[in-house]
């Protein structure tokens, strides 16, 4: 117990600890809008449609005590139904076509597309082949765009909360 | 060369007529009949201990009309690899199954029929595996008629799940998609009340033609797409890319690049490591080891992305050596961070083992017996965590390990305590490794020139001991500086069908600890 106790006062306070950059954020024009009811909290989903899993392995580090996602009022949910945005990795295979829209119609209305990473959003590497049938926005509608190869958990943070943000007028 | 000889003796004696060659270093190769295949690989694997660790099938088209399948077995340490062949001329489609004898080539053998179409006779199991039955009957992505970019059809089929009938017995299926963030499955449960009758696993949702994408590419321009094979396993993929076409090209690597890729392939290990032992606990619900360990691999992570500029350490390898240096400065950066490491986990060793509701669970559950583990061919933390001696920088050194060798770390009970204290010793033991790396790293030049161009047919063949276990390439040069073959096989590959009997006994709310303690990648077992 002192042990545990001993070693959380040595750790202190880690979140916040990570160097932050000016991510890449493309957004549909309607984004602001659908994201409007999520301004105080946000629950996701996570697909992974084919992605080589660098960018679950950075979603996953969302959750640790540096970046502590849930200080933003964002939550990971187990199942589509309790979600309001669907965060999709990878291009979509041939085998994955399926059950992607499947969770997509078991996502309630009103909901985000979030296209996490390159293949997401234009099947990267694995562009042409045989097994990918496309990049995520062939098989459902996409609202936002996170590039990168895998993104940085802080582009990731950094997007999620610009979405929310007030819409720029332009925007409107 | 005296365990060579022998063992071409040895074979001489059980065999005779077999003849012997050294295609390259390392490796004895035997041209088969079909005929005798499975009396050899049988002696193989049940007289001389051979594991077998990887069998794959090459289109020699347009080359050659013929089909040639490989059997690649690994003996004791000391001796060479064994590589069987047998070529399939003309309109042969049927080959010899091994499977009767040697377990572990039952995927491998329905793999090949699904991406060649060549056909395993005498396989038990003659189901699809990476093709699903929604694909149309008759393709065959690896055959070269079949253009890498072509859109496929849709049929109706249904996988026929293995059944268990009986009173009380019912089944659960979870997947694709599961509950966390991680990568899509299928696993399909039968059970009686609580314990796991059986488990099915049914992968290859992500297949993505990984290994028909190599062919589109010249061997150099490949190394981004072995970087994504496995994102978690980047070096370890790119490492053993980069040595299969070091080998094919004849190249020597300069001593500073071989220690400074065991040193990228130790952080990598670590930072992995540390995470699965947090989410081991996570899975347990015990959510401060997790917390302390995911902020330790968050450290590591963003000191990759110093080193490197990218958190996993992408395109820092390349074809003979390095992209770019690691100067001292950073050593000592990266010695400072793991000496600080270190101790912080050492204190958190302490705690989760003196956590008695923790270990309780941890203990005697997934247990994958030493026979069990033997039999399906189990490579690296798996694998040493029940009993199997096999570690490839031990084995087989590749990089700087001949210079600076490993304590290879093996325990038998083979539950999910044991392979969580396989990941504790081998995080010590890679930041002893760091250490002794930074102490002896000679200086020089990072990178070798290549000056040699492959003639269409050569191969070369590399193993790695990557975080997760054994990662084996085959490369074969094609025309004009193209690939006409890349075999990839992540450890994953043998070690998923071993999982299904780790869990049977156990308890459906164990499965995903059990899981979790294995922690086999998706992504590199479907390509």
């Amino acid at each position: 117990m002192f042990r545990i106790l001993k070693k959380s006062l040595k750790t202190g306070t880690v979140t916040g600890q990570y160097p932050h950059t000016q991510p890449l954020v493309i957004r549909t024009p309607g984004a602001h809008k659908k994201a409007a009811p999520f301004k105080s909290s946000l629950t996701i989903r996570e697909v992974d449609t084919g992605s080589c899993n660098a960018c679950e392995m950075e979603m996953n580090a969302l959750t640790n005590p540096v970046y502590d996602v849930e200080r933003f009022g964002i939550h990971i949910a187990a199942s589509p139904r309790h979600a309001d945005a669907l965060v999709v990795t990878g291009p979509v295979t041939v085998n994955m076509e399926h059950p992607l829209k499947d969770v997509y119609k078991q996502t309630p209305h009103p909901k985000l597309v979030i296209a996490l990473g390159d293949c997401a959003i234009n099947c990267g590497i694995f562009k042409g082949s045989y097994a990918v049938t496309g990049p995520v926005e062939r098989h459902i509608p996409v609202d936002v765009r996170i590039p990168g190869c895998p993104p940085r958990p802080v582009d990731i943070l950094e997007a999620l909360a610009s979405i929310r943000s007030l819409p720029s007028p332009s925007e409107e | 060369m005296t365990d060579r000889l022998s063992l071409e003796q040895r074979m001489q004696t059980a065999f005779a007529g077999v003849v012997a060659a050294y295609p390259r270093d390392g490796v004895l190769q035997y041209c088969l009949d079909e005929s005798r295949l499975p009396e050899v690989a049988r002696f193989l694997h049940q007289k001389l201990q051979g594991r077998l660790a990887l069998l794959f099938a090459i289109d020699c088209r347009p080359r050659t009309q013929k089909y040639e399948i490989h059997y690649l077995f690994a003996l004791s340490s000391g001796h060479p690899w064994v590589l069987l062949t047998v070529e399939l001329g003309g309109s042969a489609r049927l080959f010899t199954s091994i499977t009767p004898s040697v377990h572990a080539a039952q995927w491998y053998e329905r793999e090949i029929r699904d991406l060649f179409g060549l056909i395993p006779h005498g396989h038990p199991d003659q189901r699809r595996l990476v093709r699903h039955e929604h694909w149309p009957q008759g393709l065959h992505p690896l055959q070269k008629t079949f253009p890498w970019d072509k859109v496929m059809g849709r049929q109706q089929g249904e996988y026929r799940f293995r059944h268990i009938e009986g009173e009380g017995v019912f089944e659960v299926p979870v997947g694709p998609i599961h509950a966390g963030i991680i990568e899509p499955g299928h696993f399909r449960f039968s059970v009686a009340g609580e314990p796991i009758m059986q488990l099915e696993v049914r992968h290859f949702y992500k297949h993505r033609g990984i290994e028909k994408l190599f062919e589109q590419c010249t061997l150099s321009g490949a190394l981004p797409l072995a970087e994504r094979v496995s994102g978690d396993t980047t070096i370890g993929h790119s490492l053993a890319y980069c040595q299969a076409v070091e080998s094919l090209l004849h190249l020597q690597i300069p001593r500073r690049a071989r220690y400074l890729r065991s040193f990228l392939l130790e952080l990598e290990r670590l930072h992995n490591h540390i995470g699965d032992v947090g989410a081991i606990c996570n899975d347990t619900a015990y959510t401060l080891a997790h917390a302390h360990c995911s902020r330790m691999k968050e450290q590591l992570m963003q000191l990759n992305d110093r080193l490197a500029g990218s958190r996993f350490l992408r395109g820092t390898m390349a074809i003979g050596g390095l992209t770019h240096d690691v100067p001292a400065t950073q050593q000592t950066e990266v010695i400072d961070t793991l000496n600080r490491i270190e101790k912080d986990f050492a204190e958190l060793e302490s705690i989760i083992f003196a956590n008695a509701s923790l270990t309780d669970r941890l203990e005697t559950t997934g247990v994958l017996t030493e026979r069990t583990a033997w039999d399906h061919g189990a490579v690296g933390v798996v694998g040493r965590a029940s009993g199997i001696d096999y570690d490839v920088r031990r084995d087989r050194p590749f990089a700087a390990y001949d210079e600076v060798p490993v304590n290879t770390v093996l325990y038998r009970y083979g539950d999910v305590r044991a392979r969580l204290r396989v990941r504790m010793d081998e995080i010590h033991e890679s930041i002893r490794l760091i250490r002794e790396i930074r102490q002896h790293i000679p200086q020089g030049p990072i990178i070798a020139a290549v000056d040699y161009m492959p003639q269409p047919g050569e191969w070369g063949l590399s193993a790695v001991e990557s975080w997760r276990g054994e990662v084996l390439y085959f490369v074969m040069a094609g025309d004009d500086g193209h690939i006409h073959r890349c075999k990839v096989r992540d450890p994953s590959f043998v070690n998923w069908p071993a999982i299904q009997w780790a869990a049977v006994g156990n308890i459906i709310p164990d499965f995903p600890l059990i899981n979790k303690s294995f922690n086999l990648s998706y992504a590199g077992n479907d390509l």
